[in-house]
């Protein structure tokens, strides 16, 4: 519950005025500390200012270091100095306002329409600038009121004014501004209630409380203070100086310069980065950190610590694989689960059972009592009889993770929203989290090495949200595109291809064991000499009243009541990224819960089968017939001949030109095409000769792993690489490498390679392997930064938009982005659940 | 059967962003495709995406696709008349070769009959030209002799030589390659390296209702935000599905409304939508922090928190999912009228 909530944050410039009634102490003494280690008073870490070290005591509020919420102070500057991120604002002032009257430079007659323009802005509702800009108002070189000729205003970065050659100081700035009245400045489009113009100029420097900038005691009991008060001290060091000088009536140059110099550590002190102003630095050259530096950038204020939220009840370590676990269900190690609470609520109907788990002294027991007025007490050995007694409805217990409690589990990064996922907590032996192989692609995880998190929701709203939104289940369909991402892969296809192929037949105990697998125990009707046909097995999974009729590449697919008549069942009906009309339509008529549980029926019949029959892959399967080889030979010398052929045209003048292209291009064109397509005309040309007995091409083919490219590049031949999108053609003079002629033609010479892995390549080929691989290298390098800022920038303009009440898409502001989402108003799984 | 529809509340944006962002993050690493025969070259991927989603003014490879007028289309020979008004000539598109004399400042083009006539251009057209340019021409026999009018130093003549060999002398400025291709039914188009849309609208014999462009400002300053917004969404589906990713079109539709909510096209970053939020809190911490709380500052804006960002940084529930949901009646209020229920029995 919010016992209060912030329903808005207005921003204003802080008056001078504001500064003082702020304040608790005014500073005068430009040190920190006195020789005894105490802080001394009207000294940057005056004790009026809140107190950091424990024992001491808040000499404004009587706190400690713990209660005390720190008070500012300020200093009375001698000469008043340009807030440097208000310069460009003050330039825009002036050289909207006379330099004599200081009036806006506006007719009356204008000024009286922009009055009537800004009027009804107002009137149109709240006023929102929406990160308005400063404008220059269109000026005249005389002034309109007092007929004055304006002189040339000139600003110089950061913090100087001049009028004409003169410079204006500070204190004529204050002077200028502060003469502007305040309907002209209603004009510029600012609230002169809280904001004055000659508020930009400094007179008053307000100064943080100690605990925004506390000082460190170091091992060897060396005080070290923040770079904040550092660059306080020396503002204070120098306003002294100054006004001492001005008192001893120090030569105007004198006094200048110091005047600048106190400029200078004020606009570092807002901001050591300000362009046109050497770096301030720590004793050690490290630069300063001051105000602006601490807001800023990802490691700022905003970023690492508003944004980002820290949290409690939170686990994390290696993740490994888990075949008997359920897709919706997580192992999570005992030793996690015995530290990760969940607050159990005492009511009348349940206090047996609650007291029950109180009383024990081992696993599933409970760590706190809270007490109805809210006091939380750790439970021990010594005091639980007590609190046994004491135990009444209303009371909250804080009770060890059990099994079947809701938990998120996450893996980073968290790059769309199945990246979190609800999943019921099984409490395991072992010291690593475990989930499901199925449940694996949402997360993009695999057991190499990674870790995940683990977060408990704490509150009963939390846990049934994520029960009810975020469980596995219902994000079997991506969001992004409806195709599963919680589907059959690798040998669940193998084992679905052999059991649904056609004429497979299998015996009465294997039908048992198979079957048995997937929690049936039911016999299919048996086929022709008690033999069970393998579509007859798979058909047991599916519901009696279901039917399909899909196509797929290996032919058309028929369902009908719940009885697979005809097809193989491949990855295009029920793979991740796939269609999976299979999936897709059991999810649609018989929901979430009943499609997982569908999955990891199929899942596990699947592997079943795969178990029974075998599957491998070995070295024979990569050796190629001499009739394949003798195409390979073929397919080379064919591309050669044909890249020969345009050379000579090329060299006769008889290549006609690429429209747009020069001579020269176009060969190079034509030969890339050429030698580029070579892999394309082998891969149709083994997927022609290769049986289903090559193991490694039916992988290929059913879509279980690799694809035919990787075994055109194992067996035949590697084919052209390329950097950057061409052929190789720098290096040496004329050449790639040194052993090739000058200006050679040959396709070898450009990367073009004839050997394959298995063969091994030779040498000059292995160098332009190399260097394909070492430019893909790189450029995956370069896509990981660029496509996460492009997310960001993304994220960051897209996060508000909701659909209201009217399927309408609007902003945070309430702007309407779009009349109807997505023009229908659908989601993406219902547009395709529709269409199934 | 069920009624679908979406839920209110649902965080569209977010998931549109995700439905970019996550495929994105694998776009490149999966290159493995051979490049194709079509000479006109075409940015892809995720260097495509980035120039849509900024809204660049100069993509780098803006093509056009130009459908021919009824009854030329099937016509290869009068399709090739027309690629020829529209493929862009320079004077060194014309020439066989140059001789130049950088101290006299003279110049001297062989001109090329064949491609003159290729082009139907003349030598007093492209005289005329130079001239404009700023230098004396004369012609001999098939010799176009320059002099540069001012005395210049040898590198600013040298300079002028080349514009002038750079010269446009026919066709449509900005359009480098146009290309005649056939598609599946029969019909001839045009494909462009290069696009102006204007220019192409005004010669004869293409279809001018089908012209189309891949750059998304010209396109807006041509025909409005609406085609605008059309063509983002459009650009980015074929951008995604070429990279082989299927992403659902709404997603792209939102963010293309997105952008284009302003009533020009405006880029997703500080400069575009990401910058012009409502919220004070979301733009600062989002890029450019300091200037935003110095503007708000001068100007008193106030932050009504009503977006994700600031709510999160201040602690609050988001506004979006299941936060969308409120209490029509407040909790006080709900015991005032209970009480007043009472009262009146």
């Amino acid at each position: 519950m919010q016992a209060e909530s912030i329903d808005g944050i207005k921003f204003m410039v802080v008056s001078p005025a504001e500064i003082k009634r702020i304040s608790v102490a005014k500073l005068i003494i430009p040190d920190t500390y006195n020789e005894d280690g105490y802080p001394i008073d009207g000294g940057v870490i005056d004790q009026r200012l809140g107190v950091v070290d424990p024992g001491f005591r808040c000499k404004t509020c009587g706190g400690s270091a713990k209660t005390c919420p720190g008070h500012f102070g300020h200093i009375e500057l001698i000469r008043p100095v340009v807030h440097p991120e208000f310069a460009k604002a003050v330039y825009l002032i002036l050289q909207s306002t006379c330099d004599k009257c200081h009036r806006l430079l506006v007719s009356d007659e204008q000024m009286e329409k922009m009055r009537s323009e800004i009027a009804a802005e107002f009137e149109e509702g709240e006023q929102n600038s929406r990160g308005q800009t400063q404008k220059k108002i269109k000026t005249a070189n005389k002034c309109p009121h007092c007929g004055a000729k304006q002189r040339k205003l000139k600003f110089e970065r950061p913090t100087m004014f001049y009028l004409d050659q003169d410079r204006i100081k500070p204190d004529e700035l204050t002077d200028w501004l502060s003469k502007i009245p305040d309907e002209d400045v209603r004009l510029l489009g600012m609230d002169p209630k809280s904001f004055r113009p000659e508020w930009l100029v400094l007179t008053n420097l307000l100064v943080p409380p100690v605990n925004v900038r506390p000082s460190i005691t170091l091992e060897t009991g060396e005080r070290s203070e923040d770079d904040l008060t550092h660059k306080l001290v020396e503002i204070m060091r120098i306003n002294k100086k100054l006004e001492q000088d001005i008192d001893a009536g120090t030569p105007q140059i004198i006094i200048d310069d110091l005047w600048e110099l106190l400029q200078y550590h004020v606009t570092t002190y807002f901001n050591n980065e300000t362009p046109g102003v050497p770096v301030a630095r720590h004793r050690t050259s490290r630069p300063l950190k001051t105000l602006a530096q601490r807001l800023k950038g990802k490691e700022g204020r905003l970023r690492y610590n508003l944004s980002g939220k820290r949290v409690n009840f939170s686990a994390r370590t290696v993740i490994v694989a888990d075949g008997s676990l359920n897709v919706d269900q997580v192992g999570v190690p005992r030793k996690i689960a015995e530290v990760l609470t969940i607050p159990a609520y005492v009511t009348q109907w349940n206090i047996d059972s609650m007291k029950a788990l109180l009383s024990r002294a081992e696993y599933p027991m409970v760590l706190n009592v809270i007490t109805k007025e809210g006091i939380r007490k750790r439970v021990t050995d010594v005091n639980r009889q007590e609190l046994l007694g004491e135990l009444a409805p209303g009371y909250i217990m804080d009770r060890q993770l059990q099994d079947n409690d809701i938990v998120l589990f996450n893996r980073q990064p968290t790059l769309h929203r199945v990246s979190i996922m609800a999943h019921r907590v099984k409490v395991l032996p072992g010291r690593v989290l475990r989930l499901h192989v199925a449940a694996t692609n949402p997360y993009n995880a695999d057991f190499d090495g990674d870790d995940m998190n683990l977060h408990v929701p704490q509150s009963l709203e939390a846990q049934a949200e994520a029960k009810v939104l975020m469980a596995p289940s219902k994000q079997i369909l991506s969001p992004r595109d409806g195709t599963p991402l919680m589907a059959m892969e690798e040998d669940e296809l193998v084992g679905l291809y052999y059991l649904t192929g056609e004429d497979i037949y299998f015996n009465k105990e294997d039908t048992a064991s198979i079957l048995s697998a997937s929690q049936i125990f039911e016999m299919p009707d048996a086929g022709k000499n008690g033999m069970y046909s393998g579509k007859s097995i798979f058909s047991m999974l599916l519901p009696k009243d279901f039917n399909l009729e899909v196509k797929s590449p290996e032919g058309l697919v028929v369902i009908k009541s719940g009885d697979l008549v005809k097809g193989i069942i491949s990855s295009d009906l029920i793979g991740t990224f796939k269609n999976s009309m299979l999936l897709v339509k059991i999810y649609k008529d018989y929901g979430p819960d009943f499609a997982t549980d569908f999955l990891l029926k199929i899942s596990k019949m699947s592997l079943a089968v795969a178990y029974l029959l075998g599957f491998t892959i070995s070295l024979g399967d990569y050796h190629n017939p001499e009739s394949v080889n003798k195409e390979k030979e073929k397919i080379i010398s064919d591309a050669k001949a044909k890249v020969r052929e345009m050379i000579k045209n090329y060299k006769s003048n008889k290549l006609e030109a690429l429209p747009g292209n020069t001579k020269r291009e176009t060969l190079e064109v034509l030969v890339g095409v050429a030698l580029r397509e070579t892999r394309s005309i082998a891969s149709k040309m083994l997927q022609k000769t290769l049986t289903d007995k090559n193991h490694v091409n039916l992988m290929a083919k059913i879509g279980a792993r690799g694809n035919i490219l990787n075994f055109v590049q194992t067996t035949l031949f590697l084919g052209q690489q390329d950097v950057r999108g061409k052929r190789p053609s720098r290096g040496y003079s004329g050449r790639v490498l040194p052993l090739f002629k000058k200006g050679s033609n040959d396709p070898a010479a450009h990367g073009f390679v004839t050997s394959s892995f298995i063969e091994g390549m030779k040498l000059p080929e292995y160098y332009m392997h190399g260097m394909g691989s070492r430019d893909s290298a790189v450029s995956k390098q370069l896509v990981v930064p660029t496509s996460g800022y492009m997310y960001r920038r993304v994220l960051n303009a897209m996060q508000d938009f909701y659909v209201d009440t009217n399927l309408r898409v609007r902003d945070a502001s309430g702007a309407l982005i779009q009349t109807i989402y997505g023009g229908d108003g659908k989601d993406t799984m219902d547009e395709l659940l529709e269409k199934a | 059967m069920k009624e679908f529809s979406i839920q209110s509340g649902e965080a569209v944006g977010v998931v549109a962003a995700e439905s970019i962002g996550e495929p994105s993050t694998q776009m490149l690493l999966r290159v493995f495709h051979s490049a194709g025969i079509s000479s006109a070259v075409v940015t892809t991927g995720l260097p495509r995406i980035l120039e849509i989603i900024d809204a660049r003014k100069n993509p780098k490879s803006p093509i056009m696709h130009i459908n021919m007028a009824k009854g030329i289309e099937k016509n290869y020979e009068k399709v090739r008349e027309v690629r020829k008004k529209i493929e862009e000539v320079k004077v060194s598109g014309l020439i066989k070769g140059f001789t130049e004399n950088l101290k006299s400042g003279l110049m001297e083009l062989e001109l090329d009959r064949e491609k003159m006539a290729q082009h139907e251009i003349n030598a007093r057209s492209v005289m005329s030209k130079i001239e404009a340019f700023g230098a004396d021409t004369e012609l001999e026999g098939d010799t176009i002799k320059i002099k540069i009018k001012k005395k210049e130093n040898l590198k600013a003549t040298r300079i002028s030589f080349v514009n002038i060999r750079g010269l446009p002398v026919g066709g449509i400025p900005g359009i480098d390659k146009a290309i005649v291709e056939q598609a599946e039914d029969g019909a001839f188009f045009i494909t462009t390296v290069g696009s102006n849309i204007k220019g192409v609208l005004d010669i004869e014999g293409v279809d001018k209702e089908k012209a189309y462009s891949n750059n998304i400002v010209e396109i807006m300053n041509m025909y409005g935000v609406e085609a605008a917004r059309n063509t983002i969404a459009r650009e980015l589906y074929s951008t995604i599905t070429a990279e082989g990713f299927t992403t659902n079109f709404r997603h792209l539709s939102l963010i293309a409304d997105a952008m284009c909510f302003y009533g020009a096209v405006k880029g997703v970053g500080r400069h575009g939508i990401a910058g012009l939020k409502e919220s004070v809190f979301a733009r600062a911490a989002f890029e450019e922090t300091v200037k935003h709380f110095v503007n708000a500052a001068i100007f008193s804006e106030r932050d009504n928190l009503r977006g994700v960002a600031e709510n999160i940084l201040i602690g609050k529930q988001v506004p979006v999912g299941t936060g969308f949901v409120k209490l029509a009646v407040k909790k006080d209020d709900l015991k005032k009228i209970k009480s007043k229920d009472k009262a009146n029995k």
